[in-house]
């Protein structure tokens, strides 16, 4: 049933595309090409947000594009972080609301999210047998977090052949990870601030 | 202007934007939380904080007093609190971390615990602890505040400070380097004194068991060692767990809120006050 109500949701994602303005369609009408459900509905760009310095990825889009689900794989190099890192992540967020302010283009303006992210190739891990069981609470390479953001959307002509709606987003989103919360949840007297536990991602999404 | 311009013009300046918003430092765009980048103001702690301590220099023959401590690790409130106590002892020179700065190894952190230091009046000085190198903290500690072991002199005594974290090397025989530690002992550099500071004491399961023996014994061999200081244990306590003259200092944590307030004179004389904040 679950995997049943799943395919639903994404056969139904590209059939909801936000509608071209009329006059930017050919006049003969596109034939609708069905998608393979697997087939990713966007492709992203983005730099920061603990997830890498370029990080590229894969999403798709559900509920009437309101839910977004994105793999992402973001790289560091050496000279920012001591060893160069490979950074595999997914994301996933709900944007409710969306503003068309002008012909061709679109706000929404607020998306919440998490991520988890795995980290590859840190200096020290822990090797096998380094550490007694449960020596360190936490995971070296292991984070996960919540973010809030926006998205500015470009509503391109769809492709006249096909039909394919596209879609160029900006998106932002101010974030945290599990380690800086625990620490400003273990000082409630103000020693930290939420300002100083945020970050900052960038990017890029085109709808396809 | 046509939509195809319109869309060109955007993927053009994406990549501008995000480049311009990259290299103007913008500290939220953080790539990892393992990202080492901090401005330049919280870079090489250590060598400024030593300048620091030389613009101010301490009389030969001058008893020297400083605060010690250890372990500031995520005690961020404490931190503060602290501050504010050191701040009001007389005549202390500077402030000893020794060492678990941070509690995760990050840059962050580091960060944090320096806004919070740089407001004593007097400079502070660390050791590395098991805590700064996890993950890439070792590239970390060394961007923010130095090198892992380093020594210096301030008035009459000889601070070493050394690296003993054996178990984030995974005990590979290498950690404390006795081969630079043997000479630094044997060399007083013009001190009449000398204090060594670490940051787990050698009689801990997180030593390396290979060297434990052999760094014992060659502070035991070493000629006015006024006292070997730890951090780790969060238990502040001051002995001679081996028996052979060598006095072992243990910190609190900043979470205990107390600290040590230690003076020391002559080849080897000292006394420690500890201070409750």
């Amino acid at each position: 049933m679950a995997s049943l109500l799943l395919s639903a949701l994404l056969l139904a994602a590209p059939a909801s595309p936000a509608a071209p303005p009329a006059d930017t369609i050919t006049a003969v009408p596109a034939p609708l090409v069905v998608r393979k459900w697997y087939r990713p509905t966007h492709a992203l760009l983005q730099t920061g947000g603990g997830l890498g310095m370029v990080t590229g990825g894969l999403g798709y889009a559900f509920v009437n594009n309101r839910i977004d689900a994105d793999v992402l794989v973001g790289y560091v190099p050496k000279r920012f972080a001591g060893s160069a890192l490979g950074v595999a992540s997914i994301k996933l967020m709900y944007s409710p609301f969306r503003l068309r302010v002008a012909e061709q283009v679109q706000v929404l303006p607020f998306t919440i999210g998490g991520y988890y992210s795995y980290t590859h190739n840190t200096i020290n891990s822990g090797a096998s047998g380094q550490y007694p069981a449960d020596y360190y609470w936490f995971s070296t390479d292991s984070r996960y977090g919540p973010f809030i953001g926006g998205r500015f959307t470009y509503l391109a002509p769809p492709i006249a052949a096909t039909g394919t709606p596209r879609k160029l987003s900006f998106y932002y989103e101010l974030g945290s990870n599990d380690l800086y919360i625990a620490s400003y949840l273990t000082n409630r007297d103000g020693g930290l601030g939420i300002g100083q536990l945020l970050t900052l991602a960038l990017g890029v999404k085109a709808d396809f | 202007m046509s939509p195809l311009s319109t869309l060109r013009r955007w993927f053009r300046a994406a990549p501008l934007a995000i480049l311009v918003l990259s290299l103007s430092g913008c500290d939220l765009l953080e790539f990892s939380p393992n990202d080492s980048r901090v401005p330049e103001e919280f870079t090489n702690l250590t060598q400024k904080n030593l300048a620091k301590l030389e613009a101010n220099p301490l009389a030969p023959g001058d008893t020297l007093r400083f605060v010690f401590t250890g372990d500031s690790q995520q005690f961020y409130d404490e931190a503060e609190a602290l501050v504010k106590s050191v701040n009001q002892q007389p005549d202390i020179s500077f402030l000893l971390v020794a060492g678990d700065i941070s509690d995760f190894g990050l840059a962050r952190e580091m960060r944090w615990v320096d806004e919070k230091l740089r407001r004593l009046n007097v400079p502070y000085l660390t050791v590395v602890g098991n805590h700064d190198l996890i993950g890439n903290g070792r590239e970390t500690y060394q961007r923010i505040f130095g090198d892992l072991n380093y020594s210096f002199v301030y008035g009459d005594t000889k601070f070493i400070m050394v690296d003993t974290n054996g178990r984030e090397y995974n005990f590979n025989g290498q950690v404390p380097n006795m081969g630079w530690l043997k000479p630094q002992l044997a060399n007083f550099d013009g001190a009449r004194r000398q204090v060594v500071v670490a940051h787990v004491p050698p009689n801990d399961v997180d030593f390396d068991p290979a060297l434990s023996v052999p760094y014992a014994q060659a502070l035991r061999d070493t000629e006015n060692l006024v006292l070997k200081m730890n951090g780790h244990r969060h238990s502040s306590s001051v002995g001679q767990p081996y028996d052979d003259g060598v006095t072992y200092v243990n910190s609190d944590a900043f979470s205990e809120r107390t600290y040590m307030v230690v003076t020391v004179w002559g080849d080897r004389e000292f006394r420690i006050k500890q201070v409750q904040f």
